[in-house]
């Protein structure tokens, strides 16, 4: 019995050691896997415009920083349950996500697009909302979202990654991916043969991006807006835009489409 | 302690389970009361509110969930058990063409990740022959994978069987069939009956990851609750649960099923 | 019974455990083989039994010779009754079913008719109390008068005896001795490979003597035992007979 106790004991240092971080680093959650926003460079260190923040963020609150790699539906649980500080990851405020975390005030928008198959009839998104028609999306995203509250009558298949809806589309299984308006546009250049692309907005609204952090932590809160009202004075966005899209912000001016990275 | 302290750990060689006693029964709610404990504390420790409620609302879900993976499971089963066979047999063939196939599909199953293999199958290989159900896709992949690993165990349980029940059969003039069909095959399927329930159990699970290719079984459908709720925890707690409902009941029957084949004493 | 062998050889591993082996016999009821371990006894038996197949050289029984083809050796070896050291029964059967598998798949007896020949046969062994049992819960004499009427049943032209007591405690011996002195009494042919110089010596009206692969000795028990000829057999039996 005296053993068991032990072991407990052990097991009990083990967890708190842990659960205990150097208190100082600013953890950072993102999934690593939306470029040019999240994204690795050749030697796998993290790069994009959502690390760039998030450094700059560092830099501002003078704390050093740390980035996690976590797929995209496990960054709210991770904050939760105190992996993590924030996400930077190109995350939509939607009211379902705001009852788990609190958002900082927008720092960008964006909209969604659909991304079809050449041979599928359909032609917009009201197209889509019909029996029979299949939906590729990738889990937790707000595409996702939008179909299954939206799009009710369509078949809804869910996918981890963005490549596997991209090959739905492209083999015809699917008829349409609906994902953000630049991995769209992406992924139709390089299917260009076997996809066609709605880049026009649908939604009623923009959707907004905002850092998400643990409710009740104001403190931070009030930081981080802050640092954003005072990066956004300072050009920073346009910097990062510059840095990282310049080639596509160029290629949808020409098309007459609206730019979705525009604060 | 000394030499031989492994006295003190290991029983006889017996195929019994400890003796039904008082002390036993102690040990086992002791041992039960312990690992609980632990989980209590560990989850104490955890700054997470549970929020059962929003999951709750999806339990059609979960168990929608858990009937596909039933469902899946059990025709996954019968397909790769005959497909073990098929490649057992293959395994022992003279003819060389069957012999080689056999070896490169198990060694070729057994050697790369399941994953890579419901990938390239569903996206390569059944889109080459038109075959675009995901969910008869899922089963052949599943059925596939474990007839590699079940062919392995019914090759393994044929080999088990001595040299001498071979002699005897050959001597008493049956044909090469009857001796499998009436003398090797009783033999190795009492003896591949652990492995092979084994087995079933790891397919249950192996069946998850069939949501890969967005097969709407037990594990993505906890996903995707959790994709809505944001509650991983109150998602995934539910999840292991259900796994272990399915899972536990076929090792208890396997154990039964074990005594009732039993004819060695 | 008539025995023909005219020059076999069977190898293993390079190494000739039946070395150019030639005999002769004619109107043999029961022929015991003896040697030392490893002198070829066992190997003899089992190309006579249609279980292996030599390298060179022939061997004919009553005029027939054994054929070599798989199809034509499965139904030779049909016709033959075998019990081996180990008993070999089918540990998953129940005695009675590992005398009625022979005859009703390989002999194509009817359920029924196999049913009461095997039991007939039990009775006669005196195990009918036991046919239900499988072999685990039967003592080794059991075992192999249950082996011994499995070979019976099939009403063989002749039986091939491997070593049939070797395997048993020495209490059990006797009950299996018996069995098999009492088919020798019904004319039944028989070869015996054993280590029971006694038992050879009772029942075997022949007797052939193998080491290194070759036939040492070849003749009458009492030109064996009695009066052994060659030094090789006498050093033989002097160790086997010296307790």
């Amino acid at each position: 019995m005296k053993k068991i106790l032990f072991w407990i004991g052990l097991s009990g240092l083990f967890f708190s050691g842990c659960l205990s971080g150097e208190k100082d680093v600013l953890r950072v959650g993102m999934e690593l896997a939306y470029p040019p926003f999240e994204m690795t460079d050749t030697n796998g260190t993290p790069a994009g415009i959502s690390v760039d923040m998030a450094y700059e963020l560092g830099e501002y609150l003078g704390r050093p920083v740390q980035i996690s790699n976590i797929s995209f539906d496990g960054l709210i649980p991770s904050l939760k349950t105190g992996k993590i500080d924030m996400i930077i990851s190109s995350m939509t405020i939607t009211e379902e996500r705001s009852r788990s975390v609190t958002f900082s005030n927008p720092y960008s928008k964006a909209y969604l697009a659909l991304l079809l198959n050449r041979d599928s009839p359909v032609e917009s998104v009201e197209d889509l909302n019909k029996k029979g028609r299949v939906i590729a999306v990738k889990k937790g995203t707000t595409g996702h979202l939008y179909a299954r509250e939206k799009l009710p009558s369509a078949r809804i298949n869910v996918f981890d990654k963005e490549s596997a809806c991209v090959l739905e589309v492209v083999q015809g299984k699917a008829d349409a991916f609906i994902y953000d308006q630049m991995t769209i546009f992406t992924q139709w250049q390089k299917n260009i043969k076997t996809t066609r692309a709605v880049l026009e907005p649908f939604q009623d609204d923009f959707e907004y991006w905002g850092i998400a952090m643990r409710k009740g932590d104001p403190k931070l809160h009030g930081q981080v807006n802050a640092f954003l009202l005072e990066f956004k004075k300072s050009g920073g966005f346009e910097r990062l835009a510059e840095k990282y899209l310049s080639k596509e912000k160029e290629i949808f001016e020409s098309l007459g489409i609206p730019f979705f990275f525009s604060p | 302690m000394g030499k031989h302290w492994y006295h003190c750990f290991l029983r006889e060689n017996t195929r019994e389970a400890p003796p039904r006693c008082p002390a036993s029964l102690l040990n086992a709610l002791l041992v039960g009361g312990v690992l609980l404990t632990l989980f209590a504390f560990a989850f104490s420790r955890l700054e997470y509110d549970f929020h059962w409620h929003g999951v709750w609302a999806y339990r059609s879900k979960f168990l929608q969930g858990l009937g596909m993976t039933l469902v899946i499971s059990f025709f996954s089963l019968f397909v790769s058990f005959i497909l073990g066979l098929l490649f057992a047999l293959g395994q022992k063939s003279r003819i060389l063409p069957l012999y080689f196939l056999s070896r490169y599909y198990v060694e070729i199953i057994r050697g790369t990740p399941l994953l890579v293999q419901i990938l390239v199958f569903f996206y390569v290989i059944a889109n080459a022959f038109h075959v675009h159900n995901r969910y008869v896709t899922g089963v052949m992949i599943l059925s596939l994978f474990a007839g590699a690993y079940i062919s392995e165990i019914i090759r393994a349980g044929i080999d088990s069987i001595g040299q001498t029940q071979w002699e005897t059969g050959r001597s008493l003039g049956l044909t090469r069939f009857q001796l499998y069909r009436f003398i090797i095959f009783p033999q190795v399927f009492k003896r591949i009956l652990p492995p092979l329930a084994g087995q079933l159990v790891s397919l249950i699970k192996d069946s998850s990851l069939l949501s890969i290719i967005s097969v709407s079984e037990f594990t993505l459908n906890a996903q995707e609750v959790n994709a809505y709720t944001y509650s991983t925890l109150e998602s995934y707690i539910p999840l292991a649960l259900g796994y272990l409902v399915i899972t536990y009941p076929i090792s208890h029957w396997s154990k039964k099923l074990e005594k009732t084949f039993a004819y060695e004493t | 019974m008539r025995l023909s062998i005219r020059q076999l050889t069977k190898y293993f591993e390079g190494k000739a455990v039946l070395d150019d082996i030639s005999l002769e016999l004619s109107d043999v009821h029961s022929l015991a083989v003896i040697g030392p371990s490893g002198g070829g006894k066992s190997t003899l038996l089992r190309i006579i039994a249609g279980l292996l197949v030599p390298e060179t050289g022939k061997v004919a029984i009553n005029g027939r010779e054994i054929p070599v083809e798989e199809e034509y050796l499965r139904r030779y070896r049909m016709t033959i009754g075998m019990v081996f050291q180990s008993y070999n029964l089918f540990p998953h059967l129940t005695a009675l079913e590992n005398i009625v598998l022979p005859l009703q798949r390989v002999h194509h007896m009817g359920r029924e008719e196999a049913l009461s020949q095997s039991g007939r046969l039990l009775h006669r062994f005196g195990l009918s109390a036991h046919g239900h049992k499988k072999p685990a819960l039967l003592s080794g004499g059991q075992k192999q008068r249950i082996a011994i009427a499995r070979a019976v049943a099939i009403r063989p032209s002749f039986l091939l005896f491997d070593e049939p007591t070797s395997a048993l405690d020495p209490e059990y011996t006797s009950e299996v001795l018996d069995v098999i002195e009492e088919l020798r009494e019904e004319r039944k042919d028989l070869i015996l490979v054993t280590h029971e110089m006694g038992f050879a010596k009772s029942v075997a009206d022949h007797v052939l003597f193998l080491d290194e692969g070759k036939i040492v000795s070849s003749g009458t028990p009492s030109e064996i035992f009695e009066n052994p000829a060659e030094k090789r057999l006498r050093v033989f039996l002097d160790k086997v007979l010296k307790y």
